[in-house]
């Protein structure tokens, strides 16, 4: 199971670096993010990094709240269309995310989408009843 | 038997009613005596033998602590100094200290209102009585010693501080009765296990009496699971003598204000108007069996509310709620009175968040608003947006239902709301009707 980290924000300057900081002091990579914002003056901060369990720790004793959670990875091919023939099989899986991004790998050939699964069970049974096959962690993490 | 005077705790409101009126005429013309209010109730004409009906009182005039400041050190005392045998004086930590004043009556009087409130809570002549508060000018120390003694109890008047002594003491004399501040007792429950005690276990306790420093009732029920006794609350002011002047029984809810000694009102800190059985304002206060230092109308700046209906105990004595902050503290926000020790109660309960908030009332888009910042706790949060966003929504929602307006909820991050030490300021006006407002008010 792959994992990204999600880390609770206030919507004010400074409060991004202060994550990129400390992921720095620790080498630690940045392969993907993306920021959801509420209205109620804060958002969520998810990124998908080289060694999310170290990346959390790290983050914690920084004294910011960050939590590990589940996703899985798809992939698709980088061309029009792509992402909507993969969305609707996995429609046709039962699958239903509330938060996703993707990332391409070789423009023009190769993108994954990520899901964040911590709240779906059995995932990896319904895509797979669907032919979809999670894309490995290593790949995931792109050691 | 579980009163200590039941010809006084039982009256009916009638008869209380009428004890009341004849003591605040001899309250009034004993006032009178003093340099303060002798030119004041000349003033305003105020004559004691007109008052027939306890109602009368709202015609008095306040009394407040700056009044006590501005006349210090005697301007309230009614009597020679031959007269009198104790005083009590408040620390003063700005402009002059307060100062009451006592003759051998009033001592008297208050040692009995003191062994009231003891056996109120259960106390008996039986019992080892280990008082852990500070004596001298701190009313909590002789007031207790006083009336643990005339409750007939063995009293050890240990004072503050040292643990090891006195857990020393509790267990060489079998106390059985601990009188100390709620915040001690968790550091004394501590000591007992860094000693390899179980208080439970290694001693007699069978009864706790907490107070002069305001707690909630999750931390009264903590220290009542530490110790394995129950813990009963206790109130009480300089002004108004110190402990005894209102006290839990032992259905401990709320805390019977003996109104023979007391006339008690509750009213709107700004209006001064009084308020309905049930809803908090400030509590005033009437001395009505003291001599040297009879007090009119004082406004403790203390916020608490009558209970509404009668306790099962059989005590007539109304009840008072805990005390849920100063008068000071209160803000007005879409014309309704809120304190913040309000929010800090519907906060304590609620598991997601850590105890700490800072109010701030704003205008936004030209109305004003009343924004609660509360910390997330780091281990719940997981990352999930619907489960914060469901966490705002019942914050929300509890504070609406306790203060009866809506307030703006925000999560913030663990550690980014500075920690106070409770008298800290929790609330910040940027109101704009405010920042327009002049200074000389
Ligand atoms: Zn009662």
């Amino acid at each position: 199971m792959a994992y990204q980290v999600s880390i609770f924000l206030e919507n004010k300057i400074g409060r991004l670096e202060r994550v990129t900081s400390v992921l720095k002091e620790n080498r630690i990579n940045i392969q993907n993010m993306s920021l959801i914002h509420t209205a109620n003056g804060w958002g969520i901060l998810n990124l998908l990094v080289s060694c999310p369990e170290r990346a959390c720790a790290k983050l914690c004793e920084a004294g910011m709240s960050a939590s590990l959670r589940k996703i899985v990875a798809l992939e698709m091919q980088d061309v029009p269309g792509g992402l909507d023939g993969l969305l609707t099989k996995i429609a046709s899986a039962g699958v239903n995310f509330t938060n996703a991004y993707g990332r391409v790998v070789e423009p023009g050939q190769k993108a994954f989408f990520f899901i964040d699964a911590d709240q779906i069970e059995d995932i990896n049974e319904k895509l797979q009843a669907v032919g979809l096959t999670p894309v490995n962690d290593d790949l995931i993490y792109g050691v | 038997m579980i009163y200590w005077e039941k010809e006084l705790e039982v009256l009916s409101r009638k008869e209380l009613e009428k004890i009341q009126v004849e003591r605040l005429r001899k309250t009034l013309s004993q006032a009178a005596h003093s340099p303060y209010y002798g030119e004041l109730f000349r003033k305003l004409h105020i004559t004691p033998e007109k008052i027939d009906r306890v109602e009368q009182i709202r015609e008095l005039p306040f009394t407040t602590k700056q009044d006590l400041r501005d006349h210090y050190p005697y301007g309230f005392l009614t009597l020679p100094k031959r007269d009198i045998i104790r005083l009590h004086s408040s620390s003063g930590t700005t402009g002059n200290p307060t100062v009451i004043f006592h003759n051998r009556h009033d001592i008297s009087s208050w040692a009995n209102l003191m062994a009231r409130s003891l056996f109120c809570a259960g106390v008996r002549d039986t019992d080892v009585f280990q008082n852990i508060v500070g004596y001298g000018l701190f009313t909590g120390g002789l007031g207790f010693q006083y009336g643990i003694e005339r409750l007939g109890a063995l009293s050890i008047p240990a004072g503050a501080g040292n643990s090891q002594r006195q857990i020393k003491l509790m267990r060489d004399y079998g106390t059985t009765v601990i009188h100390a501040i709620p915040s001690y007792l968790g550091r004394l429950y501590e000591v007992f296990q860094a000693e390899g005690l179980d208080p439970q276990r290694d001693t007699e306790l069978r009864l706790l009496v907490i107070g002069a420093e305001p707690h909630t009732e999750e931390q009264r029920r903590r220290i009542e699971e530490m110790f394995g006794v129950k813990a009963f609350n206790s109130f009480g002011l300089s002004e108004m003598n110190g402990p005894g002047v209102a006290f839990e029984c032992e259905y401990q809810s709320g805390l019977h204000i003996w109104e023979d000694a007391y006339m008690v009102e509750i009213v709107d800190p700004q209006t001064l108007h009084p308020v309905a059985d049930g809803e908090y304002g400030e509590l005033v206060m009437t001395t009505l069996d003291r001599e040297g230092m009879p007090l009119v109308r004082y406004r403790t700046r203390d916020i608490t509310r009558i209970l509404p209906g009668d306790c099962p105990c059989g005590r007539t004595h109304r009840r008072i709620d805990r005390i849920t902050g100063r008068s000071d503290d209160m803000f007005i926000i879409k014309g309704c009175n809120v304190y913040p020790m309000q929010i800090e109660g519907v906060l304590l309960k609620i598991p997601e968040v850590g105890a700490d908030y800072l109010i701030t009332l704003d205008t936004l888009n030209g109305s004003d608003e009343m924004i609660v910042e509360v910390e997330v706790k780091r281990d719940w949060f997981n990352g999930d947006v619907a489960r914060l966003d469901k966490l705002t929504r019942q914050i929300t929602n509890q504070i609406r239902d306790e203060v009866l307006t809506k307030p703006i909820v925000r999560l913030v991050e663990p550690g980014s709301i500075p920690k106070s030490e409770g008298k800290a300021v929790r609330v910040r006006d940027l109101r704009a009707a405010l920042k327009a407002g002049n200074y000389s008010a």
